[in-house]
């Protein structure tokens, strides 16, 4: 069986000690190359192809966000589970919009590295289980504050179906095959979605199902 | 701090000699109002002097011309009515050659009479030197007399006889006598005229050398002394212009000084933040991840070295959760990784998620490239606005509006606390904020009142390197 690939990039090396630890205590993950700040991860992931970077957000020279952007925009292929300590929407959305695939808090990073890193690597998304409880408190505390109701609970069935299918990554064409209807009825679908949900872009799709935990 | 000490040592001698300086200006000023007294005294003195010099002079001139007039004329009485005399005395001894009647003798005393009174008169304009000469006129004119008396009962034979002889030899020495006695009197008078004019041209030149004497005295006391007013002058306008340099200096050391500080307190708290979430932090990240790597080697069955185990990765997490928290209000690295509006937002939601009060920023228009003291600046605006809401005013609500266009970002933060008086309560906060934006030559208002919440707002210029 092939092994992916992992590049880990972050400023501490005691930090990137651990993670290596971790990932080399399982037989089908392999670490081809460490980082020290973004332009290095940029450059190493250039030249190495790894299947997955592991990333810190804050790093110097260049930051996490920055980097995962020019990665996941020259190689596609490539995914980005960031590394942080900070659980809140504006870190999350940020990284989604920069082409990150899995989102994992630092301090949990020990029970759910490997599972991430599995994720991402069979094309799902990851977020560590505090993003989604912290981003669902906030929106729920808001919600109660405004006093509008759950715009989730406007979406047909068919229509959460989809949102989530979208939310896993699934093209429009993958939706269509796998629910047996017309790319164009997706795309009605999913666009009724965003107008319901007041969303702008994938990222903030995806942020809403993690919010609900609809994905994790 | 450094500079602290310049100003403070400036301070202390300025201050000990300005006293001085004050004491030496009250002395100055006394003196100068002294020396204007005497000046004006002297030439109000001199000016009455001169008037009252002018007229005695006037007066004894006056008195001068009018002895004069009066002693010629009663020189010309005496030598008018010698003459009528002289031509009544011919007429009466002649009468017989001329064939025509002689005036009476009693006529004739008459007129001798007549000068003996203009002599008398003339005696008393005399001056003691002419006494001599009108006693002589005087005997003379009594010797005249007598022989006359005698002339005067000659009949007509002896006056054809002796008439010429008499007029001859007596009459006209007599006259002539007379007349050069008159003019003797008259040229004495003529030279006194000339000496006493002397006299009073005289005074009147000494009046002249005294006034110019007083008025050249005036000029230079005049003179001294508007050169030391002028030195007074020009010494208070240097003074003035020291103390104004002073404290010119002293407000822009001040300005420099609390800039400084802002400054070195954003680095000391960007510094802090960065030693601990970078070494404490990661060092304590690296320890969670070894401890749960050492759970993994211990066998489930050993209860005791687990639950050990479970303890230094809690004690470690808590650990870990205060370094961050403690790095995050120091200098949250939102501002470096995401831009300012989502590190507001961040901020927003972090306010809301710890207290009862809910945030909202509505932002427009906001670049990503705004300068690291502009975006600094403005969330530490917000933070303090924020807490403050939160903590002292107790609000349920609060909004964040950051708005930037070509030339300025504005930013307000209002609430719906139970407000305070701005006029009153100006914690350090606030005069941070308010610092802080000065700093960045922005201007900063504050707006509240006790139930009406708080609106804290500030508009600041937006340089090259804000610019998107």
């Amino acid at each position: 069986m092939r092994k992916i690939r992992i590049l880990l990039a972050d400023d501490h090396k005691l930090i990137r000690g651990g993670l290596r630890l971790l990932v080399e205590q399982q037989a089908d993950l392999a670490v081809v190359g460490e980082a020290n700040d973004g332009r290095e991860t940029v450059s190493l992931a250039k030249s190495l192809k790894p299947d997955v970077v592991v990333m810190d957000i804050g790093m110097p020279n260049l930051n996490g966000i920055e980097a995962a952007l020019q990665i996941t925009q020259a190689n596609p292929e490539i995914s980005v589970v960031m590394l942080s300590m900070h659980s809140d929407e504006s870190y999350v959305l940020r990284a989604l919009k920069a082409g990150a695939k899995g989102y994992l808090l630092k301090d949990s990073a020990e029970s759910d590295l490997i599972k991430a890193v599995h994720s991402v690597a069979e094309g799902k998304s990851f977020f560590s289980p505090a993003v989604s409880k912290v981003l669902l408190d906030d929106y729920v505390r808001k919600l109660k504050r405004s006093g509008a109701e759950d715009a989730y609970d406007l979406l047909t069935p068919r229509e959460r179906e989809i949102l989530q299918l979208v939310a896993e990554g699934k093209s429009n064409k993958d939706i269509a095959n796998l629910l047996n209807l017309s790319v164009y009825t997706v795309e009605t679908h999913r666009s009724n979605v965003m107008e319901k949900l007041n969303l702008h872009g994938i990222p903030e799709l995806i942020l809403f199902a993690v919010r609900r935990g609809i994905i994790s | 701090m450094r500079s602290s000490t310049p100003p403070n040592a400036a301070a202390s001698p300025t201050s000990s000699s300005d006293s001085q300086s004050s004491e030496h200006s009250k002395k100055i000023r006394r003196l100068l109002l002294i020396a204007f007294g005497w000046l004006l005294a002297l030439l109000i003195g001199a000016g009455v002097d001169a008037l009252f010099a002018v007229r005695r002079l006037d007066r004894a001139s006056q008195e001068v011309s009018r002895r004069f007039t009066a002693r010629t004329h009663a020189l010309g009485i005496i030598v008018v009515s010698v003459r009528i005399y002289d031509d009544q005395i011919e007429r009466f001894l002649l009468q017989d050659q001329l064939r025509e009647s002689g005036p009476e003798p009693s006529d004739v005393a008459l007129k001798i009479a007549t000068v003996h009174a203009a002599l008398e008169n003339f005696k008393r304009e005399l001056d003691p030197d002419e006494r001599g000469l009108l006693e002589t006129m005087q005997l003379q004119l009594q010797e005249e007399e007598d022989a006359c008396a005698t002339v005067l009962a000659w009949r007509a034979e002896t006056r054809q006889q002796r008439a010429f002889q008499f007029i001859g030899q007596q009459l006209i020495p007599w006259r002539t006598h007379m007349f050069e006695l008159t003019a003797q009197i008259s040229s004495l008078d003529e030279r006194k005229l000339a000496l006493e004019n002397l006299a009073v041209a005289e005074r009147f030149q000494s009046l002249e050398s005294r006034l110019v004497w007083l008025v050249s005295l005036a000029l230079i006391a005049g003179v001294l002394m508007s050169l030391i007013c002028g030195w007074y002058i020009l010494r208070l306008e240097r003074q003035a212009r020291l103390r104004y340099e002073a404290l010119s200096r002293s407000r822009l050391e001040l300005e420099g000084l609390s800039a400084r500080l802002v400054e070195a307190q954003e680095e000391e708290r960007r510094a802090i933040s960065r030693e601990l979430h970078d070494e404490v932090g990661q060092s304590l990240g690296a320890l969670l991840v070894e401890v749960g790597q050492l759970s993994k080697l211990v066998p489930p069955e050993d209860r005791a070295t687990q639950a050990q185990i479970d303890h230094i990765k809690s004690v470690a997490e808590s650990a870990v959760k205060s370094i961050r928290d403690i790095a995050l209000l120091l200098r949250p690295p939102m501002l470096d990784d995401l831009g300012l509006v989502p590190a507001l937002e961040w901020q927003a939601r972090e306010i809301s998620r710890r207290s009862d009060m809910e945030v909202e920023v509505h932002s427009e228009n906001v670049s990503e490239g705004l300068g690291d003291e502009t975006k600094v600046t403005i969330y530490r605006l917000v933070q303090e606005a924020l807490n403050n809401a939160a903590t002292h005013a107790s609000a349920k609500n609060a909004k964040v509006s950051i708005a930037q266009n070509s030339d300025k970002i504005t930013v307000e933060i209002t609430d719906d606390g139970h407000g305070f008086d701005p006029e009153r309560q100006r914690g350090m906060g606030i005069l941070g904020m308010e610092e802080r934006v000065r700093r960045l030559g922005g201007t900063f208002t504050i707006e509240s009142a006790s139930g009406k919440g708080a609106s804290v707002g500030a508009k600041l210029p937006l340089h090259k390197a804000d610019s998107p």
